[in-house]
């Protein structure tokens, strides 16, 4: 059954789906073991004649104890040890020193994605400025945002590095959900929320919305390409003269 | 017999003046047992309302955007396109309402207000609630609240679409239809808040002479605990739909930040500056317990119906009674599990996977009593028996499931897909419903004063049994998958078309699983007053229900009753027969031990004669 967990193709995803294999093979054992007692029971302590008595007995404390200390422990031991992956995954003082940070914007229904253009530093933003043609709210005053490349439902990111996902919502709460890598964090508006992964393996991954976001939810599909380095510095580049062609092409429209 | 004078008797005939009006029979009853009775019918309407719902949402899933067989064309426009096919839109309103429909109109009423009304008082020897009238607002304000949720059909936009658990912003810039959902959903609260009222006071104040706390059946433990649970909560998801009441409606912020850009609606007035977490925070702090609300009286009815069929004492007693308390405390502080990928800091995820974790030592706990409680005992598999052992299978499922949400990396993965679909239903459907069906059935000889089909519940049970697990198994392995939940059409993603066949494989189990429940409703509309008629105590149970006639008639006992016992003492060796009524006076059990041993002699004679 374990083989219907989508290819994980992350670092951090190897601790999900380790974590994930340890207590299916664990609720696997506890089911067995159950519903072997359960069915001998159902097949043995049938009543034959009518009016049999059965045995009439009203509990051990020995056996109350022993059944509740182990299920206590064996849970608690699941606890801590997820709690080490999940610091790993989530807490801010493991954030890694990112080699890429891309912000995500989530609105009905698609994600906006943007990069620091060619300065490698992000226009300062605030949530006052955002509009349907600023999803980032970039503002206009600052000379950083001016090279800021933004784009819809296409994210490229470089393969074998640490990408430091900034998530945010123009609107509702949305989920920005990657299978292949085991990511999944909510996008609230009015909220920054930072999830980092490494991808290990080149290709196309597809990008979903985990989160209802009214009844277009289902179409909140992107596609993340994982390249190397030197096909995403292109794509980049591209990305940037396509930008810097289309706001001379306003400017020149502006001017005539 | 000593003669404990039951004292309500007199006094409740006077107060009620016996009125035979149909009115005050039927329509505005006063009478536990009536109210209870209305519950469970409308909770039934309400149960093939929200079953069809799902049906409509499997069919979708099956098979995207083709039109519904046989009724597609007949529906309205606003529900399906020309061709008969769901629309998104609709779809969204199916999955909120069946999830509302399902959760507020069918398992809390039938467990909560059919099973609370029914049993409370005729286990604890009462003649009635402590407060009637009470009791009868608390009915009325259901149906009310349920017309008013389904009203938002004739809205413009239609019924409420934000999920049953609805996230601001997005049930803040609703439709009208979202409106209706909260102005029902704080009605339904009033009404499990007077009944949790009325079910505490009256376990703690009713009960028959000599029956002390730990005399009680598990029935009435789990009710009651699960009656202090709605009464603490409930205010707090009352509270945050006032506000979220607000927030549509009076341009209020609490859960919206500012500048939100919804084209749809004029944002203009709303300031902003509210925290959409804050919402999940309050509504699951409600809501988890209510997961709880939904289960502990369906352990109660499973512990009782378990105990009575195996003709054994429930093992244990005190620890499933300390497990429910334990279950009921902890499930305070548990919400959290529910957003952990919500950006809620991780901290707190990790403190809430810790107290989620411990929860499930007392559901562990249960599972291994009741197992020790069929140990050696004498199993007669009746409808209610067999309904209640797969109750206990089919919970361990869920509880098992739980543990991968419970683990917060696991959760990174499947939160929101198809694995928590699974999950509660093996919880909701699995666990509650299945304990609704024996329950239903253990005590319908009671209700009605008649047997219902024995044949036809059986069939009943096995094609439930068999097409639950066909429809909810396979949904863990979609979630396995990553198939996110409420998705209207998943072929639009490439990762999840190879799950195509499965989805259908799901649909055909829900259509029939569907269809098998008219089974039920046959067999209780037709043996309700055809069946054979049913005597005092038909399963030769201990408990108090079963010494009223049946079915009680207003006030409920004809005899006074005396306790002297617990509920579970089955195949007692003091007693002559397999059971012992928490009734039967010592002296009572010396004469009939004398009765039988003078009988045993008689026959030996006659034996010896021969």
């Amino acid at each position: 059954m374990l083989d219907w967990l989508p290819e994980n193709v992350s670092v951090f995803g190897e601790g999900v789906d380790h974590l994930f294999r340890l207590i299916y093979y664990i609720s696997i054992a506890i089911f067995l073991l159950v519903n072997t007692i359960y069915i001998l029971f159902i097949i043995r302590y049938r009543r034959k004649r009518k009016g049999e008595k059965a045995y009439h007995y009203h509990g051990n404390n020995l056996l109350e104890f022993s059944w509740t200390a182990l299920p206590f422990a064996l849970f608690l031991f699941l606890a801590f040890y997820s709690d080490g992956i999940w610091e790993d995954i989530k807490y801010s003082e493991k954030k890694p020193n990112p080699d890429l940070v891309v912000e995500v914007m989530g609105q009905a229904y698609l994600w906006h994605f943007r990069y620091p253009g060619s300065d490698g530093i992000f226009g300062r933003r605030e949530r006052r400025f955002i509009s349907p043609t600023n999803p980032f709210g970039v503002d206009p005053e600052d000379p950083n945002g001016r090279d800021d490349l933004t784009g819809i439902n296409t994210m490229h990111i470089p393969v074998n590095k640490t990408i430091l996902v900034r998530l945010s919502s123009m609107d509702v709460i949305h989920s920005f959900f990657l299978p292949n890598m085991r990511v999944k964090q909510d996008a609230v508006p009015g909220q920054w929320v930072d999830v980092w992964f490494n991808s290990v393996k080149t290709g196309e991954y597809e990008i979903a919305c985990a989160e209802l976001c009214g009844s277009g939810h289902y179409l909140m599909r992107a596609v993340l390409t994982v390249q190397p380095q030197r096909e995403f510095d292109t794509w980049i580049d591209e990305q940037y003269t396509n930008k810097r062609v289309s706001l001379a092409s306003a400017q020149a429209t502006t001017n005539e | 017999m000593e003669a404990a004078l039951h004292t309500g008797h007199d006094g409740h005939a006077a107060g009620h003046g016996h009125s035979n009006s149909f009115i005050r029979t039927y329509v505005f009853s006063t009478d536990h047992k009536m109210i209870a009775k209305q519950f469970m019918v409308t909770a039934f309407i309400f149960l093939f309302i929200g079953g069809a719902f799902a049906l409509f949402i499997r069919w979708q899933l099956a098979y995207p955007g083709e039109p519904i067989p046989v009724i597609g064309t007949m529906l309205p426009s606003t529900w399906v396109n020309d061709a008969g096919a769901v629309t998104a839109e609709w779809y969204t309103q199916l999955l909120t309402m069946h999830g509302t429909i399902m959760i507020f109109a069918v398992i809390i009423p039938l467990l909560v207000g059919t099973f609370g009304n029914f049993a409370i008082p005729l286990m604890i020897g009462a003649d009635d609630m402590a407060f009637p009238f009470l009791n009868m607002v608390s009915y009325w304000l259901f149906p009310i609240a349920g017309l008013i949720m389904m009203a938002g059909f004739f809205m413009e936009g239609g019924m409420a679409a934000s999920g049953w658990t609805a996230y601001p912003p997005l049930s803040a810039i609703a439709s009208p239809g979202q409106t209706l959902w909260i102005v029902s959903l704080f009605l339904i609260g009033f009404s499990s808040i007077l009944g949790g009222v009325n079910y505490i006071t009256t376990v703690l104040n009713m009960r028959a002479p000599g029956m002390k706390m730990f005399d009680l059946p598990m029935t009435v433990w789990a009710v009651f605990i699960t009656a202090i649970i709605i009464v603490i909560g409930t205010p707090v998801l009352a509270s945050a739909l006032a506000m979220l009441f607000m927030d549509n409606f009076l341009h209020t912020s609490f859960f919206q930040p500012e500048n939100l850009i919804v084209p749809t609606r004029d944002m203009s007035r709303t300031a902003g500056g509210g925290q959409p977490l804050l919402w999940q925070h309050l509504f699951w702090f409600y809501s988890h317990p209510a997961v709880y609300i939904m289960i502990l009286p369906g352990m109660g009815v499973v512990s009782d119906v378990i105990s009575t069929f195996a003709r054994k004492p429930l093992y244990g007693y005190r620890a499933m009674v300390f497990a429910i308390v334990a279950i009921a405390f902890l499930g305070i502080v548990v919400w959290g599990h529910h957003m952990f990928q919500s950006g809620m800091n991780p901290l707190l995820g990790t403190t809430f996977m810790v107290s989620t974790m411990v929860i499930a030592v007392p559901s562990a706990i249960k599972t291994f009593n009741w197992l020790g409680t069929m140990w050696r005992g004498k199993m007669e598999f009746t409808a209610p028996m067999l309904n209640a052992v797969a109750f206990v299978s089919m919970f361990v499922i869920g509880g098992l499931s739980g543990i991968f949400m419970a683990s917060t990396p696991v959760d990174v993965f499947i939160h929101d897909t198809y694995f928590i679909v699974g999950h509660i239903h093996y919880v909701l459907f699995g666990g509650s419903l299945f304990a609704v069906f024996a329950g239903l059935y253990y005590w319908f000889p009671k209700m009605s004063g008649r047997m219902y089909s024995e044949r036809l519940a059986k069939w009943h049970f096995w094609i439930t049994f068999v097409t639950f697990n066909g429809t909810f198994f396979p949904m863990h392995i979609l979630g396995m998958g990553g198939m996110m939940r409420r998705i209207y059409d998943p072929t639009v993603y490439d990762f999840l078309k190879p799950f195509q066949p499965m989805n259908e494989f799901i649909t055909i189990n829900a259509m029939i699983l569907g269809f098998a429940q008219l089974l039920l409703i046959a067999n209780f509309a037709w043996y309700w007053f055809g069946g054979r008629k049913a005597k005092r105590n038909p399963w030769r149970a201990n408990t108090l229900e079963w010494q009223a006639p049946s079915p009680p008639p207003h006030g409920n006992f004809d005899r006074p009753l005396h306790v002297y016992r617990g509920p579970y003492e089955y195949s007692a060796p003091e007693s002559v027969q397999d059971y012992l009524p928490q009734t039967t006076s010592p002296e009572d059990l010396v004469e009939q031990r004398r009765h039988h041993e003078m009988r045993l002699s008689q026959v030996q004679q006659a034996e010896h004669l021969d």
